[in-house]
């Protein structure tokens, strides 16, 4: 099997050509020729579709699709290509689990399939910048306190002693060993210490920041894990490949972290399926990942819960779960903010679609798509996990149900969606305890999802 | 044919990606006599009008604005040669220089950005991504640029476009450019506390600020 220093080879000896003709001249042709071929089609009266053939027929379209189109490295102008034969190799290959955490926190991260009843891996938080360093410290602490938590996602820092964390400067660096110190004093603080951190390094957007934070005197463990990006779409640049060689050098977790856009270059819902299957492919053939961040998005608003966002999450969720030994955490991007009602309506849509779709583990959905600074609370942590576990006791059939009354209740608002309140807004900053009005409106929520038929614990 | 049908058979050749058509109707255009000025206004531009809409709509995406462009140059291949050789040239609405800041090497929004522009008339420069601040300077200089427009899809790159207005006011260039921002995490307030001149959540409120702020100017 290929390891990554071959695949690196491919990246210097592929078919070289600018990156507007791989856009143009391979990737869309290619992609439209398949989705034509395997009759992909977007149905928008079913978001999450019950059809295994369906489900299987979306893989092997990813599966040619990827054979045909490979990866493109910005940085060296060609095409890394990958044989039929290859894929279906790394896939009889491929573990299909990952090792996280330490001590009584030790875990396997394994597959799940869809409709089944079993819990998914909760990947609980969110990298939304911080402002202080009092904020993250409760917001992880809060996060380690869900005992159903079984990795953490820490937040961002966005300066350093007041000096802005500007991506690979020395400020970013500093803010970055800040950042994890903090996590990890905050799950200590949380009694678990042993919790893995799994977003790493959310305070670093250099390549270089990363490698250097990651050093194990500033704290974090190969049993911890690390994102390594894929640039849009289908595209690979040295700052993510070099991230990936050193990780795996030191034997550490590697994430590869996908994120197709609907509207952008996948074109509409059907191709924006084919290519998130394939990035899961992508993610075992080229970033060696022990696990995958996937998080489809809307061009337009950059969210995760738009009814045609979904149906691409349930379908290429169900196709990966069916037939690729990946564990991909599926995350979604909310329309709205902490401490409004459409938040959890949109949460539980997203969730509802990727936990019966089979998800091996769900992330604490992001409030506001994630732009707001301190725009998140341990609330929509709390809920992420309270819905998904209730989620997991539904099959596909009954969740399409209610992601369709749950799609009355918010799709036309969407782009006019509030951004709700951050953190020192509905909670108080030196206790780390909710404002009562937002733990009102929660249990409000809660009963109104319950009538509607959400089998919450 | 009649110029009317000619004009048709742009459009359409527009909406279709179809780039042999529209050469052929092209040199079947020049042939007739018909000003290659009014086949630009009146077929070309109505075309990438046409779809521009469509994609504003939700009705389609970055592949088909994408091979609409890429018709739009097939047929100014055969087009600019008669318009050069009669001392003419297209009107511009004016010149945008657009990159991605640095630190950051996303470019998906840029690029759409960057395509509605010239489905609306402007001359876009596109000078990619992980751009240093001071060579937004030099090339919006180079190319006399009416906007510098700024991209950044991430919190911890955002500073840089901070940090290009307060170089543009260190050398007194301030006045010289309008400059805008743009990206998933930047917003209004951010625009307004850096002192930008604008903010587009979308690429078609990109093209609108552009043309506010130009038609102010003027």
């Amino acid at each position: 099997m290929l390891n990554f220093l071959d695949v690196y080879e491919r990246a210097l000896k592929g078919p070289i050509m600018s990156e507007e003709e791989f856009d143009i001249k391979v990737f869309i042709p290619r992609l439209n020729e398949v989705v034509k071929r395997y009759g992909i089609h977007y149905n928008k009266e079913n978001p999450v579709p019950s059809d295994d053939m369906a489900a299987d027929n979306l893989f092997e379209a990813a599966v040619d699709f990827m054979s045909q189109v490979g990866v493109y490295c910005q940085d060296t102008y060609r095409i890394i290509q990958f044989s039929r034969e290859e894929i279906l190799e790394v896939l009889r290959e491929a573990p299909g689990r990952c090792f996280a955490g330490e001590g009584k926190e030790a875990c396997v991260f394994g597959m799940r399939r869809p409709d089944e009843k079993k819990r998914p891996w909760f990947h609980v938080g969110s990298g939304i910048v911080a402002t202080s360093e009092e904020m993250a410290t409760n917001l992880i602490e809060a996060y380690g306190s869900i005992s159903e938590a079984n990795s953490i996602s820490i937040s961002a820092l966005e300066s350093i002693r007041g000096i802005p964390a500007m991506a690979g400067s020395p400020a970013e660096f500093y803010a970055a060993i800040r950042g994890i110190k903090i996590g990890r004093e905050a799950l200590r603080r949380a009694g678990r210490p042993g919790l893995p951190i799994m977003n790493l390094i959310s305070t670093a957007a250099a390549a270089i920041t990363t490698i250097a934070a990651s050093a194990p005197q500033f704290g974090l463990r190969t049993t911890d894990g690390w994102l390594c990006g894929a640039l849009s779409e289908m595209k690979i640049d040295f700052g993510a490949l070099n991230k990936v060689a050193y990780l795996h050098s030191w034997g550490a977790n590697v994430g590869a972290e996908t994120a197709p856009v609907l509207g952008g270059y996948c074109g509409g819902p059907a191709g924006t399926a084919v290519v998130s299957t394939a990035y899961i492919l992508m993610g075992l053939l080229v970033q060696k990942g022990n696990y995958q961040l996937s998080f489809p998005v809307h061009f337009k608003n950059g969210c995760s819960i738009n009814r045609d966002v979904l149906w691409v999450v349930s379908t290429s969720c169900q196709a990966a779960s069916r037939n690729i030994p990946m564990p991909v955490i599926w995350l979604g991007y909310m329309a709205s903010g902490p401490n409004t009602k459409t938040y959890f309506y949109e949460a539980a849509a997203h969730l509802l679609c990727a936990v019966t779709s089979g998800a091996p583990a769900v992330q604490t959905p992001h409030p506001f798509k994630a732009v707001k600074i301190d725009g998140i609370t341990p609330m929509e942590a709390k809920f992420g996990v309270e819905m998904g576990k209730a989620a997991c006791q539904l099959n596909r059939e009954e969740a399409n149900a209610l992601v369709i009354k749950l799609l009355e209740k918010y799709e036309s608002q969407i782009e006019t969606a509030p951004d709700g309140n951050r953190y020192q807004e509905c909670y108080d900053v030196v206790t780390g305890k909710p404002g009562e009005s937002y733990v009102r409106l929660y249990h409000e929520i809660k009963e109104e999802l319950a009538e509607m038929g959400i089998p919450f614990e | 044919m009649s110029k009317k049908q000619f004009m048709k058979n742009i459009v359409i050749s527009i909406i279709d990606g179809d780039q042999d058509k529209i050469q052929e109707s092209a040199r079947d255009a020049l042939k007739a006599n018909i000003d290659p000025l009014e086949v630009v206004e009146l077929g070309l531009s109505k075309g990438m009008a046409i779809v521009g809409e469509s994609f504003e709509q939700g009705e389609s995406f970055l592949p088909e604005l994408l091979m609409a462009a890429a018709t739009f140059n097939a047929a100014m291949e055969i087009l600019m040669p008669e318009i050069e050789a009669q001392n003419k040239e297209i009107p511009k609405a004016g010149t945008v220089l657009i990159g991605t800041v640095k630190g950051d090497v996303h470019n998906l929004g840029k690029n759409i950005v960057s395509m509605v522009l010239e489905t609306n008339g402007f001359s876009v420069v596109d000078i990619g991504v992980d751009v240093p601040s001071l060579n937004f300077i030099e090339e919006a200089r180079k190319v006399k640029a009416d906007v510098i427009a700024l991209s950044s899809l991430m919190t911890t790159t955002m500073p840089s476009q901070k940090e290009i207005i307060e170089i543009l006011e260190e050398k007194n260039l301030r006045n010289e450019y309008f400059v805008i921002v743009g990206g998933g995490p930047v917003s209004q307030q951010w625009a307004d506390e850096i002192g930008a001149d604008g903010f587009g959540k979308t690429a078609v409120d990109a093209v609108d600020l552009i043309k506010r702020l130009l038609s102010q100017r003027d």
